[in-house]
């Protein structure tokens, strides 16, 4: 089985398929480089979405978000082919440490094949929000 | 380059020219409603702002409020969360100046930040027989409420995008600052 770290990480053929905010000084791809330094940047009002699209997966037991401004959080998978029917999955209200980026895991139980994992920020603080890294 | 998007709330006494404002700006000067129209419902126009020497652009979704009290009751909801404000007054009408304390409040009331970018517009300057609103005090009153202050003459098509630029512009400087912001976190 592949460690939970790796799934969302473009090396591990994980892709971005949809962000509702663009900015090409900070791309939604950044979400995925593994790189700790690089952030996606929502570009003011909310929700914002972002979908990330894994390389085939059987089993999710944690996702692990980074974030700054984000206050009200949910997820949402998909397991058909193409990034559709989405289901709910879980919501998070988060804790907004003003000055660092905020480490939330959610602890989910994803069985089947969950392929598309479908994150909605649907409030946020200040109109713009950051998102460093999913695993 | 960027694109960002900002809710802008339009808001004022009732035929203070909020409209006529955003339908000028909209059509870069082209289109000046000549008969009034009374908004009963809440439009949003969406416009979009180059941001000099910054590749960045700015959509504003404009807001365009009505300014009846009982048309205003009824649209009060769809204010939540604004990233900008548009305060619009006459500048021959005392009442419709006093009455912007009241705007003020009820947009303020609708976002949790502490600090919203936003403009104060006296609009007719055409009509200067009639002025009854100074150039100064409501220079005054805007910036003791940290807006920043424009005259209008939307008939003369006077400074009439004036008012939006500033508010795209601070906006994109909101922006800015929470990026490096960010950037310090990491």
């Amino acid at each position: 089985m592949t460690r939970a770290g790796d799934l969302c990480l473009s090396s591990a053929g994980a892709r971005v398929s949809l962000a509702t905010s663009s900015d090409d000084r900070h791309p939604a791809e950044c979400i995925i480089d593994g790189n700790p330094e690089t952030f996606w940047t929502t570009t003011g009002m909310f929700p914002q979405e972002f979908i990330i699209s894994l390389n085939g997966l059987q089993k999710i037991g944690k996702i692990i978000i980074e974030s700054s401004s984000v206050r009200s959080l949910k997820i949402y998978t998909s397991a058909t082919k193409e990034p559709t029917d989405f289901e709910p999955c879980t919501d998070r209200e988060l804790e907004h440490v003003e000055g660092q980026f905020h480490t939330e895991e959610i602890t989910v139980s994803i069985t089947g094949r969950p392929i598309d994992l479908h994150f909605s920020i649907l409030q946020g603080l200040l109109w713009f929000a950051g998102i460093g890294a999913t695993m | 380059m960027g694109k960002l998007s900002a809710k802008c709330i339009v808001a004022g006494d009732s035929t203070v020219g909020k409209s006529t404002l955003i339908q000028l700006f909209r059509s870069d000067g082209s289109h000046f409603p000549k008969n009034y129209s009374l908004t009963t419902t809440m439009d949003v126009i969406t416009k979009t702002v180059q941001i000099p020497d910054s590749g960045d652009i700015v959509e504003l979704f404009l807001c365009d409020s009505p300014g009846k009290a009982m048309f205003y009751e009824m649209t009060e909801g769809l204010w939540d969360q604004p990233g900008a404000l548009c305060l619009v007054f006459d500048v021959t009408s005392e009442t419709s100046f006093s009455n912007c304390g009241r705007w003020l409040q009820r947009i303020k009331s609708k976002t949790t930040s502490p600090y919203l970018p936003g403009v104060l517009v006296g609009n007719k300057t055409d009509l200067s027989g009639r002025r009854a609103v100074e150039k100064i005090q409501a220079e005054e009153w805007a910036a003791s409420h940290g807006l920043e202050y424009f005259e209008t003459s939307a008939k003369e098509l006077e400074n009439f995008d004036q008012p939006f630029r500033a508010l795209a512009k601070s906006f994109h400087r909101l922006y800015q600052e929470r990026v490096e912001n960010f950037k310090s976190l990491l």
